[in-house]
């Protein structure tokens, strides 16, 4: 078992006290290695959140006609 | 004789209208396809024949006395098997609800009720919403009409089958990552992911609050158009539905293109697409075009952070929603669905609240550099032709499957984190005899866009009225 499995095992196991069911989910959960170089991707990007923001409400900014 | 069965639904709701055709005559078309296509297809988990019957007939009393009818009457319909009807079990495609009895209806099911349509049946589904492929170990996987050893797509697998086979009409589907435009890409159909906000989501299952649709699948986008006039609207039972006054998207539907600013997507979507697809989809660009339709193509912003942003969103909020359930009875999940739920509770709340608190100003970046240069954004709505049920078998395929199973939806995801509307219709079939989709996508709140070029496209093509083989 890699030590990025052992990690997140346990992770889940203190926090919410659920163990993998089975298989799949350790194969799913070593996947999420690629979640997190994902972000890490966008780091740099990202700017500080002055306001509060609501998607509902760009939803509605953005709908034809507005 | 007309098989009243491949009537489309305007038409078979306008037959009942006009007396050329009984509900109860409708009703039984549908169950005689259902007998016949189901055995292979495994589209259905209940069905209330003896209630659907006495539907039929109140309808047809109703014809009879002069009655007033409302849009979808005497439309007898099935739908996914997560719509709350009160009193009545809805399984949600699971064994942990196998017995659950909702105490309300759901506002869609109820306002197609008040407009004359029944339900029949609950139709087979991804167990809690929760697979793009359509497999189901309580209820057993539903197969696909034109090649049964190949995927339906989900999650709204039986919806997708049972409108392709003649089963119904149309279907209600459930899309937060794609589970109403795959199975409609997969099985043929036309299928409506509606803005995020536009129909209410009350009595349907959640799977996850921020990216959860509601919307029809059916034969054709006028039919779609029917339904989602009757469907769309604010309901108070939602206080997160819109409060936009809802068009008559029918009455949009004039085949005319002219001066529609269509954008192929050169970014992403057509990343390792298979050649097929790509043919099926420059040659639907082409079919727009001659409608009137300005062809070009388009880079679309910020895809990377899309991509990343909604691959946490639904896989957080689906753990929240199952953590009582996965700690006290994980064996009572199909163990892929427990093992995809699994790493979702691993994911940092501060991943999930970056993902939701950008997802405004994308959309508002990625609107005003998209949509101020197109109208509507045409792609695959699958990018790769089918893959067999065996081949996306989390469970007992090699390693990897789980892979080949989520990069089916992959085509979808983004347009639910935008919240954009989108639709996908068949546009042509792959070597294996398998549908193709096209995706067509517009700007929040632009069902109407959407719907007329998909109608104007299928003016010019014949592939959503084609028979599958298994109806013989």
């Amino acid at each position: 078992m890699s030590d990025f499995l052992k990690a997140t095992e346990a992770q889940i196991a203190t926090w919410h006290a659920i163990t993998p069911p089975n298989e799949p989910a350790r194969r799913m959960a070593e996947d999420l290695a690629a979640v997190i170089a994902a972000f890490e991707k966008q780091r740099g990007q990202l700017q500080f959140e002055e306001e509060p923001s609501s998607f509902e409400a760009a939803l509605m900014e953005t709908r034809e006609g507005a | 004789m007309v098989d009243l069965a491949a009537l489309n639904l305007v038409d078979a709701a306008e037959a009942v209208r006009t007396g050329q055709a009984t509900s109860l005559e409708l009703l039984k078309a549908c169950l005689a396809n259902l007998d016949k296509a189901n055995p292979t297809l495994n589209a259905t988990i209940w069905l209330d024949r003896e209630g659907a019957e006495q539907a039929a007939r109140a309808a047809d009393a109703d014809v009879k006395a002069g009655k007033p009818l409302g849009k979808l009457h005497g439309v007898p319909m099935a739908h996914k098997d997560m719509y709350y009807q009160a009193g009545k079990v809805i399984t949600c495609g699971s064994a942990i609800r196998k017995d659950f009895v909702p105490a309300n209806t759901a506002t869609v099911v109820a306002r197609m009720a008040a407009e004359g349509a029944y339900v029949f049946g609950g139709l087979n589904m991804a167990e809690f919403a929760q697979n793009p492929t359509g497999h189901n170990v309580p209820f057993g996987d539903c197969h696909n009409p034109w090649n049964p050893p190949y995927i339906t797509g989900g999650s709204s697998s039986g919806s997708g089958a049972a409108v392709s086979a003649r089963m119904t009409y149309t279907a209600l589907g459930s899309d937060t990552g794609g589970s109403i435009r795959l199975p409609a890409a997969a099985c043929g159909v036309t299928g409506i992911k509606p803005t995020q906000t536009r129909v209410s989501r009350h009595g349907a299952m959640p799977l996850s609050f921020s990216c959860d649709n509601v919307g029809p699948l059916a034969r054709t986008a006028r039919d779609c158009a029917r339904i989602m006039s009757v469907i769309a609207g604010h309901d108070p039972k939602d206080p997160t539905s819109a409060r936009l006054d809802v068009p008559d998207y029918e009455a949009g539907l004039d085949g005319d293109l002219r001066g529609l600013r269509v954008g192929i997507t050169d970014t992403f979507f057509f990343d390792n697409a298979d050649t097929p697809v790509v043919a099926a989809v420059e040659e639907a660009a082409r079919v727009l075009a001659g409608r009137g339709a300005i062809v070009s193509r388009i880079k679309l912003p910020l895809m990377d952070a899309i991509s990343t942003n909604v691959s946490v969103i639904s896989r957080c909020e689906a753990a929240a929603i199952h953590a009582q359930w996965m700690r006290d009875r994980p064996q009572d999940y199909g163990p892929a669905l427990s093992g995809r739920m699994y790493p979702g509770f691993a994911i940092p709340a501060s991943y999930y609240i970056e993902a939701l608190s950008r997802r405004g100003s994308i959309l508002k970046q990625f609107a005003k550099e998209v949509f101020s240069q197109v109208d509507v954004l045409l792609n695959p709505t699958i990018r790769t032709c089918l893959p067999t049920l065996a081949e996306t078998d989390v469970e007992r395929a090699p390693p990897g499957a789980q892979h080949k199973a989520m990069a089916v939806s992959l085509n979808c995801r983004p347009y639910n984190y935008l919240g954009l509307p989108a639709i996908s219709v068949n546009c042509g079939f792959d070597p294996n005899g398998c549908p193709i989709g096209l995706q067509l996508a517009a700007r929040p709140f632009a069902e109407a866009r959407i719907l007329q070029a998909a109608d104007a496209y299928q003016r010019d093509t014949d592939f959503h009225i084609r028979r599958p083989p298994v109806l013989g």
